[in-house]
Formats: C-alpha cells, structure tokens, sequence
C-alpha cells in the first residue's frame, strides 16, 4: 500500500466516522408535508401550514369498542380525567360536559361585548317592547325557568342571543353521559395535543401515555374485551413513521442479504464481497449525514433510499472487480474503466440533481441522498478499493460464464424488430385517450393504510366534526387588524340568504377586536336614558316593574369594562376556538372562517370580491390540495425532463458524437415507455411513481453507456457484458425488495426501478449495435 | 340550558280496562288492600298503555304581577313517550320520546332538537312526570328522594331532587291522584316562583 492510498484510506475514515457522528444529531421525521411545495400561493400556504401545525394536525380522535355500554362510558371518563390532566394534551372532550354551559358564567359577564346584537337601536323602546314581549312568551315555554330568573339581568334577551350563536350544529349521541358513536358501539373521546402534528416525538410520547391511561381504565372498570382505537394526523404520522422503519430495516436487510448472495455466488470470496459493499455503506452514512446537515432533519422516505442506493452504488464495485483480469490488480482495471465511470456517475448525479431544485423538501432530500451517496460510493471505489483488494484477485466465474453471455446476447440481437413494434405498440397505447393516467389526490400520497383511513373517516363521521372544506382566510399584520377584517367578512357572510350559504364561523364571534367592542360599549345608554326606555317600554305588560335593577347595573359595567384581551379568555372554551381560528405564522396573523353547506360558491366569490383578493382569500381546502398535488406533479415533470436534457448534454460532450449518445438515449427511452405501460396496466400513476422513472433514467443510463462504450476487444467486451448482468441483477434485487415495502411511497419507487432498471439493460443488450469484433 | 328546563308536567288517563284489571286483582286479594303502598302505586301506574288529556296550567313568577295560564293536551304513550301540546296564550309543543325532547314553536317556526342527557336538571325534571306515569319507581327514585302520603283513592306523591345542580332550580314536586289517575302536579321552585297544572279527562 503507497502512500497516496493510506492518505485516501485516513480521509475516508475520517469523513466517515464525521457523518456517523452528525447522523446521531440526526431529527428523523416523516410528516406528508415535506412532501408539499416550499413556496407556494398564499392559499397554498395556509394549506400547508395547517397540515403541518394547525388544529386541525394537533387533533387525535380515541374510540373505545368492545364492551358493555357502561364499561366504555366508564372507561371513557376515567381516561378524559387523565389526559385532562395531562400537560401536553391542551383539550379533552368525552362530551361529558357542555362547554357553552360550563362558560356560562364568562357570557353573562361579557355578553354585551361579546354579541353582535348589540347596536344603538337595541335599547330603544320600541326595541326594548318588543324584546320584553318574547320574553313573555318564553315565559310560557319550557324555558321559563331559566328566563325568568335571567330576566331581571337580561330583558334584551342578550344571553339567549350568544348560545343560539355560539351553539355548535350536530354532535355525536351520548349514552351514560358521554359520546358514543357507531350505533352505541364505540365511546368517542376528543383530544387536541400541545405539540404540533409534525413533532411526531410529541405525537409519539402523548399516543403512549392515551395507551397507557386506557390500559389502566378499562383494567378498572374490569372490561378485558375493551379495545383502543386511536386516529388523527398526528397518529398517522407516528404510525408512517413505524411504517417506514419497519420497512427499510425489513427491505435493506432482505435486499442486503440477497445481493450479499449472488455476489457471494460470483466472487466466491467473503473479503472482496465485504469490499464490495463498502462503498455502498459508505455512500448511504454520507447521504443521511449531509441531509441531515443541510434539511436539519430526515425524512422516513429518504432512509427508505437507502435500500435502493444498495442496489445501485453497488454497481460501481462489481464493475471495477468484474473487470479485473487474472493476473492483473484492481488497479489496472480501474485506469481502464475509469472514464466511462466517471461519466457513468455523471450523468446519474445529473439525473437525481434534478431533483435538488424542485421545490420540494422531501424530494430535494432524496436527491441530495442519491447524488452524495452517489459520489462518496464512486469516489470510495476509485480511491480505496483497489489498495484493499486481496492481489491477484479475480473473478473467475466470470470467465466461465462470459462467453456463453455473449452468445446469447447475438440471438437477442434478433429480437429488434419485435421490440420496436412493442415499443411503438406501448407508445400508442399510451397516448390513446379515455384512461386515467394520474392519480390526482394528495390523499394517494399518504403512507396511511386505507384501513386506517376509513377508520379515521368514521370516527369524525360519529363526531359530528364538520368537514371543513370551505373557509374564507383573512391575513393581517397583527391580531386586532385580522379579527377587525375578519368582522367585516362575517358582516358579508352573516347577510347572505340560505341558498348561498349555510352558516360560518369567526374567531371575532369569541373575540371581538377592541374597536368592535369599544363600539359595542358606546351603543350601550346612559343609566338615566336605559331606565326611562325601559320604564315607557314595560307600560302595559305584567312585568313587575323593580325587579330590573340587576340589568341597569350589568349594563353601566359593561360600559366602562376594559375590553377583553385574549387572555381573559384563558380557562373557557372560547379560547380554544380563537386559538384554532386565529393564528399567528411569521409575524403575520391569519383568521380563518369555515364555511358551513356552501350552495352557491360563485355568489358567494362575488359578495366577497370587494376585499382586497391578497387578504381575503375564499379556499377550498379539497380542490386546492388537490391543486398543491398536480403543480407539483407538474414540477417533478419538468425536473424530471430538465435532469434527462442535463444527462443527454453530458452524454453529447462526453462522447462527442450524436449518434453514439442516441445509441445510450433509445434504449432508455424504449425502457421508460414499456415500464409506463407496465405501470399502468397496473392501476394508475403517482407522483412518486414518476421519481421512480427519474430513477430509471439514472440508473439505467449507466447500463446503456456501459454497453455501447464496453472495452474493446473480445474478452472485454465478454466481461463488461457479464459485468453488467450481475450489477442489474443486484440493481433489480434492491428495487424489487423495495416494492415489497408496505409504505406505498417506497412500494411505488421499487417497482418501478425495479421493472424499468431490468427492461434498460435488456433493451440496451438488444439495440445497441456492436461493431464487429 | 338554551333548552331550558321545562316545566312540563303531564298526567294521563287511564283506560277503562286497565281500570277494571285493577280492580280484578283487588277484589282476588282483598286481604292485602291494607298493604297498599308505592310499589302497588307504582304497579297501577304502569298499567297505562296510552293517555291523553286537558291541561290548565298556573305560573305564579316573581317577575310577573299576575299569574300566567297555560292551556292544552297532554299525551302520554308507554313506555316513554309524552307530548305536552300548549294551546293559548302561544301554541308550542313538546315531544319527549327516549332521549329526545323535540320543541316546535307554530308561531316562530322553529324546531329545537335536545338530548335530554345533556341537560341533567331538564332530564330530571321530565322524569317527575314520565317516570310516573310509567310507574317507573327506579328511575324516580334515581332523581329524588320519594314519599307517598293517603290512600289509593287519594294519594300524593312528594318529590324531592337529590342532585345539587338539580335542587338549584326544583325545591319539591307534588303530584296528586286517584287510583291510576293523575290530578295535580305542583313544581316549587328553589327561588320561590312555583306552577300548578290540573289535568282533567276528556268527557265522553
């Protein structure tokens, strides 16, 4: 060993031992938002922050089945005291309490603030009179006892006003005081975490303690049949993110493990099977080292790559020990085939470099991945291989087998016009119209198996929880300007007809900017004008006529209250509402207002085109998600093309010949079309369906260039080709592994490597022409 | 709470034969007639498949300087089912079936659905007046402390909540009777208004 390859071994080991450390600093997450644009549309963004951190992330919905009605209501309250208790849940709801009624207390104190009744004409007499008169009715109604001792507090009836407003629709059933759905099967409990739905070491933590805490309740209330169903974004995410572990540690092994084997079966030698992968090892540490460095954390699908790096940066070893001949050193081999090497890894950087760009977290982590994990594994093959390999080493199954290859590569050769014709068949088939080629819900993105996702259907079903896909989002710099334009869009939306819309809801119902209730104060009368209007409106009515004291006091304090602030709200279930319909995000406020049964969108569109359009923003969460995943779809597309036009120019100026590069193009082009066609036969595509492809442009580029640019010679030309076979075989054996991952992600990208990878070479053994030897 | 407690107090007719199967049981053992107590009450009551009668209610509230009156139908039908339909001064009904209080106002057109166990001091309140006439001592008793005074031909029954929340609002309910026959419900409120309802049969 010189010197030069000490110094290349010492580096490599530093470097090495630098990204395993950085590795244990390492956040690994797996949130579907990753996987969501960086920049998007304003509309986009409230999208994708409210995936991420929203309320609608921090909620976990727990069902209790399996167990007589009164065992789950027992269990269900017991388990509702403890994560009430809990400091990382920040709400609990079994429905065992009313919240409205539980805030009773705070809406009398606060109603003349709080109520959008309030205006100057309330407290004229005409108003008053007739505001007296239905209290008279409800005096004859079931509700007497309640009005009538409110009455001296309240003639303007100012109370029954909020809780009509504030009453939530629907609402599950409840059976021994607490909520059950699915027809009195399942006790329903409602959770919303501290945490955000992305820390899934939160979600993870406060998931355990619900396990236990239900583990300990159904123990007590002796109901061993119990069983815990739990479901939310954040449960998912923990849940995808134990998907994925499952599935690279089960395919890396299962992939590792196999190639391990034909290797084994090849080389016949343990020490340069070791050597073999070590520059995979080494690319993979490197690739989750410099993703961690550069995101700040790694996704769960980009470890997922990991298996397929094994298939693929194992190439270059295979290459580099195949192509060492009996007598020769690694060495030799190496200053033989480096060129094409080089240009082999390349023009897959270009490939997955494409993917750097894209806008897109979790694909600029997969492409940072593979081109790292690319270049250290090729880097670690030119400079520290040889100097390992055992002297006068050479793979002589190759020998034996080689000829026989070429030979029968000479019978394929026949097999070109019918691949064409399958080729243009697949092609034609592929642009005939009438099928579906794109699955355009983001939802397909989801690592979430459909089971857990019905599951999660029905619970909110039971919940009553309505399905918010229409809001109108308000964006202002501070709260009190974002709750005052959010007053004026619910002044638009409160004065539009049934058949335009349903209903909808405002954190300025809760809180009021202080000008709204500043104005609210200053409709309230003087003592003196309140008891006169209210002396002249009783004329003629059975009230007894001092028993109003109470009302002219409530109402001179409301006067000169100081307005509520958002922390006067601590402790009631108004706070919650402002918190999940008020947010703050970089300094700027959002207010968001769900719309309930829209049936007119485009008079309503038109009522609301007054505001400003950057500020006042009419989303429908489903189609623009929806939208968010077809832009994006879009994006990848064009990376895709772009990092292809990227390999063709270096393949132009790497070879310096047009026709040789067409030579690489076609049959690559012809691999992509019949795996398309493959694919689709299948069912339809994704988006990761088309990194898959990017993939195949990657890995099976280096195929078609190893072949057309093969040494010269015969038995060259011998053992690039059988070269080539077993770093296929082991390319196919790693993708293929990958699509028996259940994380459909991983599932979608393995077999579409796997097929698209296994037709390059074939395609290219068919097409490329060999000059004559 | 928007619900409110109702004041719902509602009796029922007994039907002939029930009547005369009572009075056939007496009769075959008249040896324990002066063992009459609640749970021979109880028995009587729940002998009532369906009823239907005249109400006039009496409010006497605090806020008001005169009474208010109430007037309309009561309809009761086992096991669990009872209507309240106020006549004058303003035509509402209320329909209680299982958990379910539905109140429909004619004159303002509105519908309120309400689950009875959202509303514990409501539900028990309802109770007083279903659970008697279903004869349903367990269920009384869950909501009050009970006591029966007279004899079969002239009973009352003393109603007194157990629950805290509940004995905020209802101090005592008194409901008078005969045999099966319901006459009188008396609510005393804790804060001193109270309402009487007389329940009269249809005359045939």
């Amino acid at each position: 060993m010189n010197r030069h390859a000490g110094l290349a071994i010492g580096i490599w080991l530093g470097l090495l031992l630098i990204a395993a450390w950085s590795i244990t600093q390492a956040r690994f997450t797996a949130d579907l938002a990753a996987f969501l644009p960086r920049s998007p549309s304003p509309a986009q963004q409230v999208l994708v922050d409210q995936l991420r951190d929203g309320v609608v992330s921090r909620l976990i919905l727990v069902g209790i089945e399996g167990g007589e009605p009164q065992q789950l209501a027992q269990i269900s309250t017991r388990l509702a005291q403890q994560l009430a208790a809990d400091d990382a849940i920040a709400y609990v709801n079994n429905g065992a309490e009313d919240q409205l009624q539980a805030d009773g207390e705070f809406l009398i104190e606060h109603r003349y603030l709080l109520s959008d009744a309030v205006s100057p004409q309330r407290f004229t007499v005409s108003f008053l009179r007739k505001a007296l008169e239905g209290q008279l009715d409800l005096l004859a109604s079931p509700m007497s006892m309640v009005v009538s001792r409110v009455l001296p507090r309240d003639p303007s009836g100012e109370l029954l006003h909020l809780f009509d407003r504030l009453q939530e629709p629907g609402g599950p059933d409840k059976r021994h005081g607490v909520w059950f759905g699915s027809q009195g099967t399942r006790a329903l409990l409602l959770a919303q975490t501290e945490a955000p739905g992305f820390d899934i070491d939160a979600q993870q933590a406060v998931l355990e303690r619900i396990r236990a805490g239900f583990d300990a309740a159904a123990e007590e209330a002796q109901a061993g049949d119990a069983e815990l169903k739990i479901t939310g974004p954040g449960v998912f995410a923990v849940a995808s993110r134990e998907g994925i572990k499952a599935d690279v540690i089960r395919v890396s092994s299962i992939a590792l493990a196999l190639v391990a084997l034909l290797l084994m079966l090849v080389y016949r030698s343990p020490r340069v099977l070791l050597l073999t992968l070590l520059p995979v090892a080494s690319g993979a540490i490197a690739g989750v080292a410099a993703v961690g460095l550069v995101f700040g954390s790694v996704h769960g699908i980009t470890l997922g790559f990991g298996a397929t790096l094994i298939g693929e940066a194992v190439d270059y070893a295979i290459y580099l020990f195949a192509s060492t001949v009996a007598g020769s050193t690694p060495g030799k081999a190496l200053q033989r085939i480096w060129p094409i090497l080089r240009l082999g890894v390349l023009t897959s950087v270009a490939g997955f470099g494409a993917m750097l760009f894209s806008g897109f977290p979790g694909l600029a982590q997969l492409g940072l991945f593979s081109l790292t994990g690319l270049i250290v594994a090729v880097a670690v093959t030119r400079w520290v291989l040889p100097s390992l390999a055992p002297a006068g080493f050479s793979v002589r199954t190759v020998d034996r087998f080689a000829p026989r290859l070429t030979a029968v590569l000479d019978v394929v050769r026949m097999l070109r016009l019918p691949l064409y014709a399958l080729v243009v068949a697949a092609l034609v088939w592929l642009i005939l119209p009438g099928k579906t080629v794109w699955d355009d819900e983001l939802a397909s993105l989801s690592p979430v198996p459909e089971s857990e996702q019905k599951l999660d259907e029905s619970m909110r079903r039971d919940l009553g929880a309505p399905d918010v896909r229409q809001l109108v989002v308000v964006r202002a710099p501070d709260r009190q300007a974002a709750l005052e334009q959010a007053e004026a869009v619910s002044a638009v939306l409160g004065s539009q007809p049934r058949r335009v819309l349903g209903g909808f809801d405002s954190p300025s119902l809760y809180l009021p900017s202080e000008r709204m209730q500043r104005a609210r104060q200053s409709a309230l009368p003087g003592e003196a004008r309140l008891r006169a209007n209210l002396r002249q409106a009783l004329e003629g009515l059975p009230f007894r006529g001092n028993i109003f004291e109470p009302f002219f006091a409530d109402v001179e304090r409301a006067r000169k209250a100081q307005p509520m602030r958002r922390a006067d709200l601590d402790g009631t279930g108004l706070a919650l509402r402002v918190d999940s319909l008020l947010v703050e995000r970089r300094g700027e406020w959002a207010a968001m207002l769900p719309l309930r049964d829209v049936a007119d969108e485009a008079a309503l569109a038109q009522a609301l085109a007054g505001f400003d359009q950057t500020s006042v923003v009419l989303l429908d969460l489903k189609r623009e998600s929806n939208a968010v995943y077809k832009s994006y779809r879009a994006r990848v597309l064009t990376f895709a093309l772009l990092g292809g036009s990227a390999m063709v120019i270096l393949l132009l100026v790497a070879l310096r010949s047009a026709s040789r590069t067409w030579e690489v193009v076609v049959p690559l082009l012809a691999a992509l079309v019949v795996t398309c066609a493959i694919l689709l036969l299948g069912g339809t595509l994704n988006i990761f369906h088309l990194v898959g492809m990017l993939l195949v442009v990657g890995v099976g580029s280096n195929y078609t260039l190893f072949f057309e640019s093969g040494e010269v010679g015969d038995e060259g030309r011998q053992r690039t080709i059988a070269a080539l076979l077993i770093c296929n075989l082991s390319t196919v054996i790693g993708f293929g592994a990958l699509s028996l991952a259940d994380t459909p992600v991983l599932q979608a990208i393995g077999r579409t490597v796997a097929i698209g990878a296994f037709l390059s070479l074939v395609f290219a053994a068919i097409l490329t022409e060999r000059e004559p030897v | 709470m928007i619900s409110g407690r109702t004041r719902v107090l509602v009796v029922s007719l007994l039907l002939l034969c029930n009547t005369l199967v009572a009075n056939a049981q007496a009769q075959e053992q008249p040896a324990r007639a002066d063992e009459w107590g609640i749970d021979q009450l109880m028995q009587e009551l729940a002998g009532t498949e369906r009823a239907s009668a005249r109400f006039v209610e009496q409010r006497f509230l605090k806020v008001l300087e005169s009474p208010l009156e109430l007037t309309g139908r009561l309809v009761y039908r086992a096991p669990d089912r009872l209507e309240k339909h106020t006549l004058t001064p303003k035509p509402e009904s209320m329909t209680i079936e299982g958990n379910r209080l539905v109140i429909e106002s004619a004159a303002s057109n509105r519908r309120r659905v309400v689950g009875l166990q959202d509303y514990p001091v409501l539900w028990g309140f309802i109770e007083s007046l279903r659970a008697t006439l279903g004869g349903d001592l367990q269920t009384l008793e869950r909501f009050y402390r009970v006591e029966l005074d007279g004899r079969p031909g002239a009973w009352r029954l003393s109603l007194a909540p157990r629950d805290r929340q509940m004995s905020d609002f209802i101090r005592l309910i008194t409901i008078t009777g005969a045999g099966g026959w319901i006459s009188k419900v008396e609510v005393h409120e804790t804060h001193g208004d109270r309402s009487v309802m007389r329940i009269y049969g249809d005359t045939p």
